[in-house]
C-alpha cells in the first residue's frame, strides 16, 4: 500500500513525430493511500493510458511516477507490486482456479502455507471457494473476471489495485454486489483502489473521489456531490448525470443575474467581472421544479412530453428554441400544457467559455 | 428439400470416402500379391481372387546381400531427421514468432511484417532454385550426404511454417495475458513460458504437425543432398523401382511410409477434439 503521486505526467504514443499527439496532457495528481478513486470519461480519453503508466506497462513520455515518494518511473512492471484488472477476464486457462489465484504469490516466492491462507481468504470473499479445484477455463465469464479480480486482491502489500472497467462483462445484479464487495475490501485491507469506468453510476457509488477526463485532459477531480452539483466545465455537466445538465445560452443582465430569452434568472454567482460573451447557464434537471408559490426565477414553458421512469417522471419542455428537462415526483399530475418552472438560484451554475465561474 | 439435402450430403460423403480410402485398400491388397497375381488378370480379394503372400513385405527388411532392399535404416533416418528438424524449427520458430507478435522492430524500412514475410518467402521460391545454393553450402561445411546436413536444410524449410503459424496464433492471444503475468510478478521470460506458452499448445500442435508432414514427405532435397552414406525413406522407396516394377513391395513400402502420418493425424485429432484447447480467454 502506498501513496501514489503522478508528477507532471504526459504521454504521447508518437513522441518522435514532428507533431506528436498527446494521449495525456501534462498533469499532476496524488492518490492517497487506502482511498477509492474512479476515473471517468468517454472512450479514448486517456483513462487506460493513465492506468498503464501507473502499472508500468507504459512509460510516460514525460514526468515521474512516485510510490511513497520513491521514484518508480524507470521500474518495470513486475518490480512495482501493482495489481491490475482488465476489462475482459484474463485467466491462465491451463491452471486451476486455485493456481490462478496463487500465481502472483508463487511468482514472488511466498510460502505454501501463506499462499493457502491468502487464496482461501480471497476466494471466500469472492465466493469462489467451491470452484478452487476446477480448471479455470470451465468457469463462466463473470466467474473468470472474479478470478482476475482475486489475483489482484491476493497480495496484501500491493501499492494499489487498478481496475480497467472490470465489471463490463458481469451481470447487473452481481455488479452491484461486487462493487459493495470492493468497498468492503477497501475498508478492511485499506487497499488503494483505482477504478476506470465510463459508467457514471458505477463511479458515483464506488469512489470517494472521482477524476473526470476528456481528450487527454483532467477536467475535474472531486467528490461525487461536487461533480453533480457544481460541474467545473460544461463537459462534466453534460457527461455526468442522466439526463445531462440543462445548458442555455444566456446574456448577462446584472451583477448576479442572466437573461434567458426575456426571462431574468438570478444566481448566487458574482458576475460583475464577466464580459458578455459566450455565457451559459447550467442547471441539473433534478433541481428544476414545477413552480408553486415562488415569485422569481420562473420560466413559462410548453410541455413536450412526460416520461414515467417508475421512480420519477421526466418532463421535457420547450421555451422558444430552448429545451428544458426536469425530473419531477411521480405524484405530481400536470394537466396544463403551459406551466411555470422554477430555477433555484443556489443551484444555477454560470459558465463562460464552458468553464464554471 | 431437407431430405434431398441430406441425401446429397451423404452421397457426397460416401463418394468422397471411397475416393480417399480405395487407393489404400488397393495398396493393402496389392502388397500381399506376387508377380503372377498382379500381372495376369485384375484381382481384388485375397484367398478368393489370389493366394496372399508376404514376399512384398519381406523384401523391405531383407538386407541387399540376400536380395532385399533394406528400408529399415532409411526409415529411422527419416524419423530422426524429421523429428529433430521439426523440434528445432518449432523451438526457434516459436521464439521468433513471439518476438514478431509482441515487440516492434525497426531496421531502416524493415518492420515486423516484412520480417514475417521474409520467413514465408522462403517457401514461395520453387525448391529447385534453392537446390544449388544448398548443395554448395553443405559441401563447403562438409555436411553433404550426412544426417546433420539434412537436419540443417530441413530446419530452413520448416521454420517458416512454424513462424507463420505461430505469429498468427500469438497475434490472437490477447496481449493482456502477458501484461497480467507481468503485473502478477513474472519477468518477460517467465511470462512467456509460464503463461503464454501453455496457452499456445493448440498452435504448437498444429505447427508441429505441419512440420512433421512437410519434413516426412520431402523427396527433392533428400534426393539431391545425399548419395550413398545416408538415405531417407522417400528416396529409398522410389529406388525400389526397377526394370520390372515390384508393385507388391512398392505398395507395402508406401503403406508403412504413410503409417506415421496417419498415426500423427489420429493423435492430434483426438487431442484437438477434446476441447481442452479452446476457450483460453473470455
Amino acid at each position: 500500500m502506498a501513496k501514489i503521486e503522478l508528477s507532471n505526467i504526459s504521454h504521447s504514443y508518437n513522441p518522435n513525430d514532428l507533431n506528436p499527439t498527446y494521449a495525456l496532457n501534462p498533469f499532476s495528481m496524488i492518490w492517497e493511500n487506502g482511498k477509492r478513486y474512479a476515473i471517468l470519461g468517454p472512450s479514448g480519453c486517456g483513462k487506460t493510458t493513465m492506468l498503464n503508466i501507473v502499472s508500468g506497462l507504459v512509460k510516460p513520455s514525460k514526468g515521474n511516477v512516485l510510490f511513497d515518494d520513491n521514484d518508480v518511473t524507470n521500474l518495470i512492471t513486475e518490480e512495482r507490486n501493482i495489481a491490475q484488472v482488465f476489462q475482459f477476464p484474463v485467466i491462465y486457462s491451463t491452471m486451476t482456479v486455485f493456481d490462478n489465484l496463487a500465481f502472483p504469490l508463487r511468482c514472488r516466492n511466498f510460502s505454501e502455507e501463506k499462499i493457502e491462507e491468502r487464496v482461501k481468504s480471497v476466494s471466500d470473499t469472492l465466493r469462489l471457494s467451491t470452484f478452487l479445484n476446477m480448471p479455470a477455463r470451465k468457469l463462466t465469464a463473470d466467474q473468470k473476471q472474479l478470478i482476475s479480480l482475486g489475483r489482484g486482491l491476493v497480495r496484501e502489500d500491493v501499492a494499489a489495485v487498478l481496475m480497467d472497467e472490470p465489471l463490463t462483462v458481469i451481470d447487473p445484479d452481481l455488479k452491484f454486489r461486487l462493487r459493495r464487495n470492493l468497498k468492503e475490501i477497501n475498508e478492511e485491507y485499506k487497499t488503494t483502489l483505482v477504478y476506470v469506468t465510463h459508467d457514471q453510476n458505477e463511479a458515483m457509488t464506488f469512489a470517494d473521489n472521482i477524476i473526470v477526463m476528456d481528450q487527454g485532459e483532467i477536467v475535474q477531480v472531486g467528490l461525487p456531490k461536487d461533480l453533480f452539483e457544481r460541474p467545473k466545465t460544461t463537459f462534466v455537466g453534460y457527461f455526468i448525470g442522466s439526463p445531462a445538465m440543462n445548458l442555455f445560452e444566456t446574456q448577462l443582465h446584472s451583477d448576479n443575474s442572466v437573461k434567458i430569452n426575456d426571462t431574468t434568472i438570478k444566481t448566487n454567482t458574482n458576475l460583475s467581472k464577466l464580459k458578455n460573451n459566450n455565457i451559459k447557464l447550467g442547471i441539473r434537471s433534478e433541481f428544476v421544479k414545477v413552480a408553486k408559490d415562488e415569485s422569481e426565477n420562473l420560466l413559462e414553458v410548453n410541455i413536450q412530453k412526460i416520461e414515467d421512469f417508475g421512480n420519477f417522471k421526466l418532463l421535457t419542455a420547450k421555451m422558444g428554441q430552448l429545451t428544458i428537462k426536469s425530473k419531477i415526483n411521480r405524484e405530481i399530475e400536470i394537466s396544463n400544457n403551459t406551466i411555470k418552472l422554477h430555477f433555484p438560484a443556489e443551484k444555477c451554475c454560470v459558465y463562460q467559455n464552458n468553464k464554471l465561474i | 428439400m431437407e431430405k434431398l439435402y441430406k441425401f446429397l450430403k451423404y452421397t457426397f460423403i460416401i463418394l468422397w470416402t471411397v475416393f480417399i480410402v480405395a487407393p489404400f485398400l488397393w495398396a493393402v491388397s496389392t502388397s500381399f500379391k506376387d508377380f503372377q497375381s498382379v500381372n495376369s488378370k485384375v484381382t481384388y480379394i485375397p484367398w478368393l481372387d489370389f493366394e496372399p503372400t508376404l514376399e512384398g513385405w519381406r523384401v523391405l527388411v531383407k538386407s541387399p546381400a540376400r536380395g532385399g532392399v533394406d528400408i529399415v535404416e532409411p526409415y529411422f533416418n527419416s524419423i530422426f531427421v524429421t523429428c529433430t528438424a521439426s523440434l528445432i524449427s518449432i523451438i526457434l520458430g516459436t521464439l521468433a514468432a513471439y518476438a514478431l507478435s509482441r515487440f516492434t522492430f525497426k531496421a531502416g524500412f524493415v518492420r515486423n511484417n516484412d520480417i514475417t514475410f521474409f520467413f514465408i518467402s522462403q517457401r514461395i521460391m520453387p525448391p529447385i532454385v534453392l537446390s544449388i545454393p544448398f548443395f554448395i553450402f553443405l559441401s563447403t561445411i562438409g555436411l553433404l550426404d550426412s544426417l546433420l546436413g539434412l537436419v540443417v536444410v530441413y530446419i530452413v524449410l520448416l521454420m517458416p511454417i512454424a513462424v507463420w503459424i505461430m505469429v498468427d496464433f500469438f497475434n490472437r492471444v490477447p496481449k493482456e495475458l502477458d501484461e497480467t503475468a507481468l503485473i502478477d510478478g513474472c519477468n518477460p521470460y517467465q511470462a512467456f513460458y509460464k503463461v503464454v506458452l501453455p496457452n499456445s499448445i493448440p498452435g504448437l500442435i498444429v505447427a508441429g504437425m505441419f512440420c512433421i508432414i512437410f519434413g516426412w514427405i520431402d523427396f527433392f532435397f533428400a534426393f539431391i543432398l545425399t548419395f550413398t552414406e545416408v538415405q531417407l525413406l522417400p528416396v529409398k522407396v522410389v529406388a525400389l523401382n526397377s526394370s520390372i516394377t515390384p508393385w507388391w513391395s512398392l505398395s507395402a513400402s508406401a503403406l508403412i511410409s504413410v503409417a506415421p502420418l496417419i498415426i500423427v493425424a489420429f493423435v492430434v485429432e483426438r487431442y484437438l477434439s477434446k476441447g481442452n484447447l479452446s476457450g483460453a480467454l473470455k
